[in-house]
């Protein structure tokens, strides 16, 4: 309705703008004093018409935009509708391991292997943060490593990218840097903030620009430590690892032509399946339902692992296809090339350009490294309290095999 | 729960009182009038808010504003447990040395507090006395009226005793906040000047020659499509980059060589956390609400971004009493640093050479204090073999004390040749921090028994030796951007293509040059 008024008062302005031009045009030939004057009066009132009727052109549009800014995208057709619990299951890999002894969680694993200190972190910094210590920093590395590697060879451009943005972008992004429970941090004395996820500087990195249709599709991946505030995050399943302020995440993140970002959604998810595949996690894909997609998202794909510490399922990555939510915020649009245009349009303007579009974007986890080690050492945890290191990343811990206990 | 450690005047026994969070007052601006008492009839008191103690060269002169009424403070949320006692008794040491090192730390000030101090503290035990001794002659028979003054006095007594409590706890807050501004006493063969003074230690290889017009990082950066500065600019803001391609191998290669090769060498590794509060920045010796502060604060919180993983390892072992024989403990942290940079002004801010946000991977000691001097040498040793295995030119300089930072009992900096800046550029620095950082960090540790005289092993309960401070000591391992500076720089070819050093080809997977694309 706001939408329509804006219109009606745009015509309005256009119509007075109008009649203010056919008095000027009038006034322009040799006229009676009297006729004149009485053309000059009616010039002034339609100039302070106009001026009151711009003025609230300009209010009325800031607010259809800040009214408009909150429809969440449309959604993807087989998207399931519902709560969480209408999510749907598309895959499966894997099975639940089987323990001949009490298994542990990753807090007391990492306990009796020296690898965190929680309590220290607890003085310095506050309640969930942490130091990871001794082989812990190599099972950070290396699955950052591991992960940026095998994305980068399936011919991703990899990334590192600022962990300090302009709240503007977080919130082009579909996020939302000021409200109540807010994830984001921001910086006192400026209009930064810090990032929840690399998501966000990758998509700025196009922002406000026209790319060349064949630059498309571009395809990123981008390591960087983020940011949350967790506000708002109540529950059990806080403890350890699983929900922190600060980690380190490998992201995939897609520019693309409309018609093909469904394609990439399932490229990226496919991606993310192997991953997880290769290191010998048991973990299921889904298909998440309406009432769990974040406003960008038209369709979402999330994969929850089994952690054998927490007795259940665990988020460890997402993959949204956001379509043109983003690029409409962030202004990235791209030029179709002209053997896509027909006959009848290259016979149009100035060098028949076809008008821009918006591109398509989608982001992807590669590897959230906190959820990872508490899959890791839940999973391959041994009786002797030793945590075995699957085979893929060992070439990125230097060879390591297993993590020992030291006593 | 809090623990903190306070050494009472006498200097001897050691309390640790719990504070309850009640009792955790947040920081906050207090007017003080006037003391009570008349105690303050010497000179006024200057206004005095927190001083800059992290960069010498932002050390204000002393204003010399002086307001008799009202001074304002900002009241220390913790305290240094500052040795008065031997300040006091080498007081011409400590003003040489501030003098030496352009502090504004006001010694007398800190002297006359410190003996008003000693001197409230004696006449508060005396009123305490006085008054046990009227609660006493009040136990037993007493006729009414005699028993009816000793009420009065006790009452009396007690008034004077809270109002005079009262004041101690302001002069103590005055002291600590006076005092904590002094710098660290400063190693004997340290050059005395400014930055001009300082001596060259070490020069490790030569400048190189190029048969063609050398490049800048930029412009190698630029052929290689390495970075982005420009996108950066319009996500984050100047001083912002992205890394593409090689240059994100070669920031993760440099990470994880310099990770394994101090460890190898017996440091533990850690990754820590790079939101603190402000009050461990503050015992570190930074100063994260002082104007140009280098320091990130976040909104609505008393907490900071690190600029340095010094930070959270130092804290790492905060209010702690370490064994004897855990020391020394050698830490190699990786972490992102964020600094604003705030009043960094002139040529030296060219693409990576200075930025807000970077990685870096540094070595951190706290070992016993006889020990400090050794692992100093022995730090600057592992940057030397690090960067000199890299083949780069660079020099080490013993800086001279007008350019250390309040906490360093001496600095030695590396600078390399940066052919591109023409010029050497600093990579590292390694600092011996001495007790300054322990003592506000509440840091100590207890010599071990076998330390102990006979005489000693007789005292007391379980004949536990009183604990000391330990030394602190951290050094930069790697600070990516400016070692990409350097390689860039260094190793570029004609073809625009830039070498590899050996050592960092494992960890970037076999890569020995980065090529040109077209």
């Amino acid at each position: 309705m706001r939408s329509i008024s804006v219109f009606r008062r745009w015509q309005e302005v256009e119509r007075l703008r109008a009649e203010r031009n056919a008095v000027a045009n009038k006034m322009k030939g040799k006229l009676e004093p009297s006729v004149r004057q009485a053309f000059v009066e009616e010039g002034k009132n339609l100039k302070e018409a106009l001026v009151a009727l711009e003025e609230d052109l300009v209010q009325l549009t800031d607010r259809l935009q800040q009214e408009a800014q909150s429809i969440p995208n449309i959604t993807h057709p087989d998207v399931p509708i519902g709560g969480e619990e209408s999510s749907i299951v598309r895959k499966m890999v894997g099975c639940q391991p089987e323990f001949s002894f009490a298994v542990r969680d990753h807090l007391q694993i990492g306990k009796d292997l020296d690898l965190f200190d929680f309590d220290a972190a607890s003085e310095v910094s506050g309640s969930k943060f942490y130091y990871l210590k001794n082989e812990a920093v190599l099972l950070e590395m290396g699955l950052i490593n591991w992960a940026l590697s095998e994305v980068t060879k399936k011919g991703f451009t990899p990334l590192i990218t600022p962990e300090i943005v302009r709240s503007s972008v977080v919130e082009k992004c579909g996020f939302q840097p000021r409200g109540q429970n807010t994830q984001v941090y921001s910086i006192e004395g400026s209009d930064q903030c810090l990032i929840g996820t690399a998501e966000i500087p990758v998509g700025g990195i196009h922002m406000d620009s026209i790319l060349p249709d064949s630059a498309l599709p571009l395809k990123y991946v981008a390591f960087s430590h983020c940011f949350r505030t967790e506000a708002g995050a109540a529950g059990a399943a806080t403890r350890g690892l699983y929900r922190v302020h600060q980690f380190s995440k490998v992201e995939m993140f897609i520019f693309c032509q409309p018609e093909d970002s469904n394609m990439y959604h399932e490229e990226l998810i496919q991606i993310e399946e192997d991953l997880f595949t290769s290191l010998g996690l048991h973990f299921k894909t889904l298909d998440m339902a309406t009432g769990d997609l974040g406003a960008p998202a038209y369709r979402k794909f999330d994969v929850e692992a089994w952690m054998p510490g927490l007795g259940r399922f665990g988020e460890i990555s997402s993959a949204s296809n956001c379509t043109d939510y983003q690029s409409r915020r962030l202004g990235i649009r791209f030029r179709p090339s002209l053997s896509d245009a027909s006959p009848a349009n290259s016979k149009k303007g100035k060098g028949s350009a076809a008008p821009t579009q918006f591109v398509h974007t989608l982001n992807a986890t590669a590897c959230a490294v906190p959820r990872m080690i508490v899959c890791l050492l839940e999973n391959f945890q041994q009786e002797d309290g030793s945590v075995v290191i699957p085979e893929p990343l060992r070439p990125f811990m230097g060879g390591l095999q297993v993590l020992s206990p030291k006593f | 729960m809090m623990k903190m450690m306070m050494i009472s005047s006498g200097g001897t026994a050691l309390q640790t009182l719990r504070l309850a969070p009640s009792l955790c007052k947040p920081p906050s601006l207090q007017t003080l009038t006037r003391y009570r008492h008349g105690l303050f009839r010497g000179p006024p008191l200057l206004p005095s808010l927190l001083r800059a103690v992290s960069s010498p060269a932002l050390q204000p002169s002393s204003s010399g504003v002086e307001d008799e009424k009202v001074v304002v403070v900002a009241k220390p949320q913790w305290k240094a447990a500052i040795d008065f006692k031997w300040i006091r008794e080498n007081k011409d040491l400590v003003a040489g040395n501030i003098r030496n090192r352009n502090s504004s730390a006001n010694l007398d000030l800190v002297l006359e507090l410190y003996e008003k101090y000693l001197g409230l503290q004696k006449e508060v035990e005396r009123l305490r006395a006085e008054r046990n001794a009227v609660a006493n002659k009040m136990k037993g028979k007493l006729e009414p009226s005699v028993r009816q003054a000793f009420v009065e006095e006790g009452k009396n007594l007690k008034e004077a005793l809270v109002a005079l409590e009262e004041d101690l706890v302001q002069l103590t807050d005055r002291l600590q906040q006076e005092a904590q501004s002094i710098p660290n006493i400063t190693h004997p063969d340290v050059p005395i000047g400014g930055e001009e003074s300082s001596i060259v230690r070490k020069m490790v290889g030569c400048q190189p020659e190029f048969s063609f017009a050398v490049r800048d990082h930029l412009q190698i950066g630029k052929d290689l499509d390495l970075f982005d500065f420009d996108a950066a600019s319009e996500v984050s803001g100047s001083k912002f980059y992205y890394l593409k391609n090689e240059a994100v191998l070669l920031e993760m290669g440099l990470i994880n060589w310099a990770l394994s090769e101090v460890t190898k060498k017996g440091f533990t590794p850690l990754i820590t956390p790079e939101i603190v509060r402000s009050s461990v920045v503050e015992k570190c010796g930074f100063q994260p609400r002082g104007q140009n502060t280098q320091v990130y604060s976040i909104e609505g919180s008393d907490q900071c971004l690190i600029g340095t993983a010094e930070i959270p390892v130092g804290g790492i072992h905060m209010d702690s009493i370490l064994p004897d024989s855990a020391l020394p403990l050698k830490y190699v942290a990786f972490s992102h640093c964020f600094r604003t940079e705030a009043g960094a002004a002139g040529a030296a801010t060219r693409g990576l050479y200075r930025v807000h946000q970077f990685s870096k991977v540094e070595m951190f000691i706290f070992c016993q204090p006889e020990d400090s001097n050794m692992y100093h040498e022995e730090l600057i040793q592992i940057e030397e073999d690090l960067f000199t295995s890299l083949g780069l030119h660079f020099k080490t300089l013993d800086m001279a004390t007008g350019d250390l930072g309040a906490p360093a009992y001496r600095k030695f900096d590396v600078e390399a040749w940066m052919p591109g800046l023409g010029r050497f550029g600093e990579i590292s620095s390694a600092s011996n921090c001495t007790d300054y950082q322990s003592r506000r960090l509440g840091i100590r540790f207890r010599p071990s028994l076998s330390d102990a005289s006979p005489a000693n092993s007789k005292k007391g309960k379980g004949s536990a030796a009183p604990t000391q401070f330990v030394h602190t000591l951290n050094a930069t391992a790697c600070a990516v951007p400016r070692m990409i500076v350097c390689l860039l720089e260094n190793f570029q070819q004609e073809d625009g293509s830039v070498v590899i050093p050996e050592p960092l080809r494992p960890f970037m997977g076999g890569l020995q040059v980065l090529s040109p694309k077209f």
